[in-house]
């Protein structure tokens, strides 16, 4: 026989019992609308606020310690010292928390404003 | 309602959309173009995870899980116009570790075994002889070799739409199609003369 003819492979088709081939796709079509409901729907405020915050949080870290700096010119010695360590430890917060890929709490803000050690 | 059919009625009813389109509307959660994608891939899925596997349910199984992985990783598709490459591979790789996994724990499936509604009890021995005549000689070429005569024979592809979605030449595409052939055609005449 001419090998440029198709073989026949009709014993093989699926569709030959349409009965088992209608369970194979309504199977099929159950998983992937399942795996479409699981995915996360992209472009969600969640997902802008997560990549803004990427650029933000070193933006105020940079804000934190210029402002600190201010402080000092402008205000006595002890008050600008104050708020120059509040910026430090503003900073390293945001540092850690950038390594971590997450985002301060505002607990941890509050903390590191108020205390007198580094977070 | 899904129509997931004969190739030609697939070509006929799903060719309007590319695959980058229709990769595009499933990232935003269109369910209708996960439909397209699903009538388009799933017997060729198929075809692809019964030339590895060798088993029709075996087949079943690893189409329809291919579907949903992609679906479901569809923003690792770097490339949605070679969607079908990405699946097919997808396809291949489960297909292999089911493999791997009966290897160690080797069943038959009731399925396979399972005759078809439609037929006499006799038609069926017949088909189902036919079936696995077909399944040892396809065993006895290269697995590529398998995966390209079932996708043209079978499902209908063309060499350009195989060589695009195995990742080969059209040149190695038809030299594998015809060697695929004669290969299987002397092995099931070989049955023939012997009695099988």
């Amino acid at each position: 026989m001419n090998d440029n003819e198709p073989m026949n492979f009709s014993a093989l088709d699926p569709e030959r019992d349409p009965a088992r081939w209608a369970r194979v796709v309504a199977g099929a079509r159950l998983r992937v609308e399942a795996a479409l409901a699981g995915r996360r729907a992209p472009g969600g405020v969640l997902d802008m606020v997560h990549a803004w915050s990427r650029l933000l949080l070193p933006a105020a870290a940079v804000l934190a310690l210029v402002l600190g700096a201010a402080g000092a010119v402008v205000g006595g010695r002890s008050h600008a010292l104050d708020r120059a360590s509040e910026a430090r430890r503003l900073a390293v917060l945001t540092g850690h928390s950038i390594s971590r890929g997450e985002r301060p709490t505002g607990l941890q803000l509050s903390f590191a404003v108020r205390s007198r050690r580094t977070p | 309602m899904l129509n997931v059919s004969r190739p030609t009625r697939v070509l006929q009813v799903a060719m309007d959309e590319t695959d980058a389109e229709l990769v595009h509307a499933v990232r935003r959660g269109d369910r209708w173009a996960a439909d397209r994608l699903l009538e388009r891939y799933l017997r060729p899925c198929r075809a692809v995870a019964l030339a590895i596997t060798g088993s029709e349910a075996d087949a079943d199984d690893v189409c329809q899980e291919a579907l949903a992985v992609a679906v479901e990783r569809i923003d690792d598709c770097r490339d949605p116009e070679k969607f079908g490459k990405w699946l097919m591979q997808i396809a291949r790789n489960r297909a292999r570790n089911l493999t791997r996994a009966h290897a160690v724990r080797r069943t038959v499936p009731l399925d396979e075994t399972t005759p078809g509604h439609s037929l006499s009890p006799a038609a069926e021995l017949e088909r189902s002889e036919l079936r696995d005549r077909l399944l040892q000689a396809l065993a006895a070429i290269p697995e590529q070799h398998r995966e390209v005569v079932l996708l043209h024979d079978l499902e209908g592809w063309k060499h350009r739409e195989i060589g695009e979605r195995l990742g080969i030449p059209e040149g190695t595409v038809r030299s594998h199609l015809h060697h695929a052939r004669r290969r299987l055609r002397l092995i099931l005449a070989e049955g023939d003369t012997t009695g099988e």
